[in-house]
Parts: C-alpha cells; structure tokens; sequence
C-alpha cells in the first residue's frame, strides 16, 4: 500500500489532527468514503478527487518546536536555538516521531502538498514546519486551504479555491511568537531554577514568560489587595411594603447609611408607619440580541452558566469542530457573514425536535439579520453551530457547549427585547423610600435564548399616586464594605484579552500554567506563597519582566507581522534586545535571588503537606509525613518534634493519591484529606477514626 | 531587621505588605470611629474577627493588640 501512494504522483493533504484528516478526506472523495489506511499506527486516508489521488495525513498539532541547539541546559542567556521534532526536545513525545516518519515517506510520491491545517497563526505554523523539515523544503511550492468548518460543502469549495502559496504573513508571524516565547520562557526560568539550585542545591520547577510574568502579576497586585483589605461598616434599612395581600421589598433612599445612630434613627421615624405614593416612574427601554460568540465570549458565559475552565470549554469546543458540529472556534470574530447560509443552518437544526419551536421564530422573519459585535478576525467568523446533527450521544459537557452555542446562533437573529421598570416613590414621615418593578413587554431574542438569559420579573399591581402603602418588617442590617472580588479562570482571561497580551490560542493555557507551578491555588484563584514570592522578587530585581507594558508593545509588533507591516527580523532582535540586560540584572542578583526563591519553596512544599489545625493539641498543624522506616505515609502533628503531641492518624497508602483537601468535615469538624483512587474520581476522608459519618463502615466492619 | 509578623527582610517595623495593611487599618478607624464611637482597642478586636477582613490585616490587628499599642494620632 504504502508503495502504491508513493508511485502515485498523488496529492498530499496536511491535517491539523486525524478526525480533521478523515473528515477532509471523506469530503473530498467523489463517492464520500475515503480509504482510511494504517503506516505503523499513523492513520491516513485516500480519497479519489476526479481521477486524482488525494492522500490525507494528520499531524498531532506541533511536530516541531524550538530547542537549544547546543551547549548545556542547566545554563543561561541562551539565544541559540532551532526548531527540532518534539521527540528530541521531549523524549516523552514518541508518537510525534511515528507521525513525521510517516508523514516523509507519504511525501516522497506526492506531486502537489497543501497545508489544510486549521487557519489561524498555530495552523499555519504547524503546516510550514512540516512541509520545510518532515516534507523536505517542499514549504516554498506547497499551497493553502482556508475553511472555517469542516462541513463536506465548505470543504470542497475550499479545495477548489486553493491559495496557491502559504500564508507567509501568519507563518512567520507564529514562527516569531514561538521564539519570542522560548528565548523569554527558557532564559527567565532558568535564571530563576539556577539561583534557587545555587543557594539550596536542589532542583525545583519555576517558571516565567513574556505572558505569565504579567498575568501573575495582575492575581499578586488582587491578593495584596484582599489581604490588607479593612472592612468598614454601613446599615441597610430593609422594609416591605404591604399592598392588597402581597408584601413587596422596598429599598430605602440611601443605600449605604454610614452610622448606626443615624440607622436607628431613621428606623425609629419610619417603623409602623404608613407612607404616600409620591411619584410613579416608568420607563421602557429596548435590548439588543447579544452578539455572536467569539472565543473569549464563548469561555466566558461557558464558565458563567456551567462553571467549565476556560481550557476546558476550548478542549470541549474543539471536539465539536472536529466532529463538525461548530465552526472553528480559536476565532477573535463576533461577526456571522452570510456566506456561511443562516437560512439553510437554521432549517437543518429545525429538525432537532427540541429546536423546532424556537426555529419557526426565527425563521418567520423577513429578513435574516444577525446583531453584531465590532470585533473581526480576517481568517474566521464567529463560533456557530453546523446543522449537523450529532449521530450517536454526545458527552453531557459536549451536550451543553452545543446547546449554548446553537441557542445563541438563534438570539443573534432575534428581535429586540422591550423591558420596562417602573419605580414608585414612597415618602414616609420624611423619609423615601423606592419600590421597583421590572418586566418584560416583548421577549424577542430572550425567548430564544433560554434558559441562558434573564428573564426576572417583579410584577407590581396597579397603583397611583397618593395611594397609602403601609409599611413593614422595617428593620436595619448590619453591613461591611467587601473586598475587591478574587478572579476566576474566566475573568483573568478576559483581563488578558482587554489588556493585549497573550493570544486567544494560549491565554487558557498559560492560567493552567500558574496552577500547574503552585503558584496560584483554588477556583477562586488565591496566590500562594510561592506565587507572591516570584512575582516579589523578579519585581524587585527587573520590574519589566512583569511589566504588561512591554508584554504588549511585543504583542502589537506580533500582530504587525501578520499584516506585513513589522519583520519578523526586528521583532526578534528587539526580543533579545530587551532581554539581555534582564538576565544580566537577574545574574548579578543571584545569591539573594536563590536564597528567597529557595525559602518559599520550602514553604510551599510544607504548605502542599498541610492538612489542617490538629484537633488534640490544637496548636499544631496536621501533616502528610512518609516513615523512612517503613516508608508508608501517615498524618502527624507538627508538635511530635518537640514531643507535645503524639497524634497520627492512618492514611490510604500506595494506590491512592493523598492531599490534603482544605476543608473539615461538615460532621465533626476535623480536617479531611482528599483520596485519589488510579484513574477514578477524588473524595475527601475525615482523618477522625471516630467520626460518627464512618459508623456505617465501623458497623460494616464490626 | 525583619517584620516580627512573617519575618520577611524590612527596614520598618513591619514588611511592605504588612506594612500596607497597617496603613488601612489606621485609615479605617477613622471611618469605624465616626459610625461607631468605638475605640481604637475595640476596633483592632472587631476588624481581627471580621470574616471579610484580608489576613495580613488581621495579623497587624492582632499583632497589636498582644503589644497593647496605643492608637495612632488620628
């Protein structure tokens, strides 16, 4: 077989993934049923195109990378570098090695090769290093295919329109940011491991980068914040307002009263009162369908409505592009042109029964016009559904994204809302108070949009001025000022995306990268330790590091390089530029340097063993301590070294995963530990033997 | 010198961060005191049990409360 292709003077299609390569080739197969053949467990597939061979090959995202290329790895400034198979640069990526091999030898017959790689900066790049370093060269002569879903239609037009060079500006645009990114990333790291190696002779994984520095920086500056946060008192008058049988919440004129007296006073004048109608206040005001879903927008109401992680909404919205249920979703565009056939989308949902009603909507209007937001993206429109139908049941996270997506593709086309609030105006023995009313007179787009939008209403009866409201349940609550808000997965990566740095494609990584270090913990994100002492000492010894001024003034430069308007040349040199005299700072530096990072990741190792308060001294800490003698694990009291506590409490040993899981138990209070059994889900045990919660277990048992 | 709260590096009586929350809580008295008429003393025990109080703030606040310091000048 392989033989076979190589004589055949066929055609060589670059996937970005295999489901992408099956769906590429099924739909460019003139009878849709593309071969799919095996080269030593690299799937590929033939499909026959007017008597041509087409042969369809996946990648497995990057093949390449940037590497060092010489000289050792435990030193720095490096600024020698090239791209190299990720097997040699990660021994862990075996399979890379497989596909690259495989991906030569199906080179070697073709006569024509075409990158149909997703087609943004990443798609783009992961084509280009193929073609130039697994294909041979062959970048200069290969050509392009654009598409935004991988619906057969959209992708026969693509083949028939093939760009018939690559996409210069995106491929040197990504090739830049992938060095940028690797001469900032591994010269700070290593600056920042070496120092902490030097001082303790131990080696602990830190990192930095042209993204991260910054964006931990922006969760350090929330958590100083929060941390020296002082709570300043105000009172709520709260009070009810009786009319026909129905009490109805009124708020009291001012909605922070700053002293208690005056509180109190105010409820002594106001309570079992009646009060006088003094003003009814209505008004009516439209709202606009929301725009369609970009990215950020996606992961944002994803995170809201379900609580998934911005990486985690990407990897689920990527599954349903490459089963083409949605468009291509890395995209910045809020716009739907219509090319993409709403009419013909909306009547392939329709068939779904439970889109059927909401369908009809929107398919009765005269004119299909979708509500559109300013942002563009020149390579794709924004996230919509295909119209496809899923065959076999989808994951329920798979089921939810879709829903969202396809509820929203209907809204965008909806009409206005109408709401209209009305506030009356209650005066009460000199006092005011309001009571408010909301509700919807034309639902429009909410209708298509449920149960994602709000739809709250607060009724009112029909009053008129001068009418007597009695008042009560008058009553004052105690208050205090909050704390700025901790930021979420979600919300940082929309702080990212308004302030310019990062990309679409890395920002939900680059949050995973601040948990996956210890430098932040928790959904809520709080900053560790050692989260605050990195942040503290690159600030410290080279601000710039995590300046997001500089971070961004690099990024607009990136993105000028897209456009042609920026070479690549000067990016890079500017990089190293700026680069060098940071690391020289960060060398000249080193001693303190390693000697504070050394500390906290002392500290942050201890902290990771911390289970809780110990219940029997109760001045200690409860610990996860491995025995040299016997080496199993066990939790123990701080205080045993100084032998004013003997508490030890057995934990699961070998199979299981233990840490502490920074909660007690809602039963006896005692702190708990969280057990992960292999490749099963986590669950919390109460380190009390005698906790009443295991009398089951002990009953069982005894 | 080092802060006698975390033992951080300082040239001060407390760390920066320490430090800044000291800051707050001097300016927030004035603010409990004019709502309140509490005293400095029943204050720093206030603010220490308040659940939306940030930690470094209630480290300070009990910090001082064991040293028994006087109120600033406000």
């Amino acid at each position: 077989m392989e033989r076979k292709v190589e004589q055949s003077r066929h055609t060589l299609v670059l996937a970005e993934k295999p489901e992408a390569a099956r769906r590429i080739a099924e739909a460019l197969d003139q009878k849709g049923k593309a071969a799919r053949l095996d080269m030593r467990g690299v799937p590929y597939f033939r499909a026959e195109n007017n008597g041509r061979t087409i042969v369809v090959v996946p990648a497995l995202g990057h093949l390449y990378t940037v590497a060092q290329e010489r000289g050792r790895r435990d030193y720095y400034p490096v600024f020698n570098y090239r791209w190299v198979p990720k097997y040699v640069e990660n021994g862990r990526d075996k399979q890379v090695r497989t596909f690259i091999e495989a991906i030569d030898e199906l080179s070697r017959g073709a006569s024509e090769r075409i990158n149909a790689c997703d087609y943004d900066i990443e798609g783009s790049t992961i084509g280009y290093t193929i073609l130039k370093y697994a294909c041979g060269e062959k970048e200069r002569d290969a050509k392009r295919m654009r598409f935004s879903t991988l619906m057969d239609q959209e992708i026969q037009d693509a083949y028939r329109s093939l760009s018939p060079s690559l996409d210069l500006n995106l491929v040197e645009a990504g090739l830049t940011r992938h060095e940028v990114d690797w001469l900032w990333g591994v010269n700070l790291s290593r600056a920042l491991m070496l120092a902490a190696k030097h001082w303790s002779g131990r080696y602990a994984t830190l990192s930095t980068g042209r993204v991260q520095g910054p964006t931990l920086n922006f969760l350090v500056e929330r958590e100083k914040e929060i941390r020296s946060f002082v709570p300043t008192p105000f009172w709520n008058l709260n009070a009810k307002a009786e009319i026909g049988d129905a009490l109805y919440d009124v708020a009291y004129e001012n909605e922070k009263i700053p002293k208690r007296d005056l509180a109190s006073k105010i409820l002594e004048e106001t309570s079992g009162k009646d009060g006088t109608i003094e003003d009814i206040q209505v008004k009516s005001y439209h709202q606009a369908p929301p725009t369609p879903f970009d990215l950020g927008s996606l992961q944002s109401d994803a995170y809201r409505h379900f609580g998934y992680t911005p990486s985690r909404t990407l990897n689920i919205a990527e599954r349903l592009y490459l089963s083409a249920f949605i468009s291509y979703p890395r995209t910045s565009s809020q716009k739907l042109p219509p090319a993409i056939g709403y009419a013909d989308i909306l009547r392939s949902l329709g068939k779904r029964k439970e889109y059927k009603d909401l369908v009809e909507i929107v398919l009765s209007k005269r004119d299909l016009k979708p509500q559109e937001g300013k942002k563009d993206d020149p390579a794709h429109p924004a996230i919509y559904p295909t119209g496809n139908a899923p065959q076999t049941a989808l994951s329920p996270p798979e089921e939810k994204l879709l829903d969202l997506i396809t509820k929203r593709f209907f809204a965008v086309f909806g009409d206005t809302a109408l709401r209209q609030s009305m506030r009356v105006v209650i005066k009460v023995n000199g006092h005011t108070f309001y009571l408010s009313g909301r509700r919807i007179l034309k639902e429009g787009w909410l209708k298509l949009y449920q149960p994602y939008a709000k739809e709250d209403e607060v009724v009112l009866p029909t009053l008129e001025i001068g009418q007597r409201i009695p008042l009560r349940q008058v009553a004052i609550e105690d208050k205090f000022v909050q704390p700025p808000p901790r930021y979420n997965p979600s919300s940082v990566l929309r702080l990212m995306e308004e302030e310019g740095i990062g990309t679409k494609a890395t920002r939900a990584s680059i949050v995973d990268t601040l948990y996956d270090r210890g430098y932040v913990r928790d959904e809520r994100m709080v900053v560790t330790d050692l989260g605050f002492t990195v942040t503290e000492t690159l600030e410290r010894n080279s601000p710039r590091i995590v300046s997001v001024k500089f971070t961004r003034e690099l990024e607009e430069k990136m993105e000028k390089i897209e456009t042609g308007s920026e070479l690549r040349e000067n990016v890079l040199a500017e990089a190293i530029g700026r680069l060098k005299p940071i690391l020289e700072e960060l060398r000249s530096r080193e001693t303190s340097i390693g000697q504070t990072l050394s500390e906290a990741i002392r500290r942050a190792q201890l902290e990771k063993r911390i289970i809780g308060p110990c219940p029997r001294c109760r001045t200690g800490n409860l610990i996860i301590i491995y025995s040299r003698k016997s080496g199993k694990r066990f939790a123990g009291c701080t205080n045993f070294r100084n032998g004013t506590c003997q508490a030890a409490f057995p934990l699961p040993q070998h199979l299981y995963g233990v840490k502490p899981a920074r909660r007690s138990c809602k039963v006896c209070q005692w702190p708990m530990v969280e057990v992960k059994p292999k490749e099963k889900r986590p669950w919390n045990l109460c380190l009390n033997p005698d906790c009443p919660s295991k009398a089951k277990y002990r009953r069982n048992e005894g | 010198m080092t802060c006698p709260i975390c033992s951080r590096g300082t040239q001060e009586s407390y760390c920066d961060f320490h430090r800044m929350a000291h800051d707050n809580l001097t300016k927030a008295y004035v603010e409990w005191r004019d709502a309140m008429n509490i005293t400095w003393e029943e204050y720093l025990k206030i603010v220490a049990d308040n659940p939306n109080t940030g930690q470094w703030a209630i480290e300070v606040a009990r910090d001082l409360l064991g040293k028994g310091v006087e109120r600033p000048a406000i």
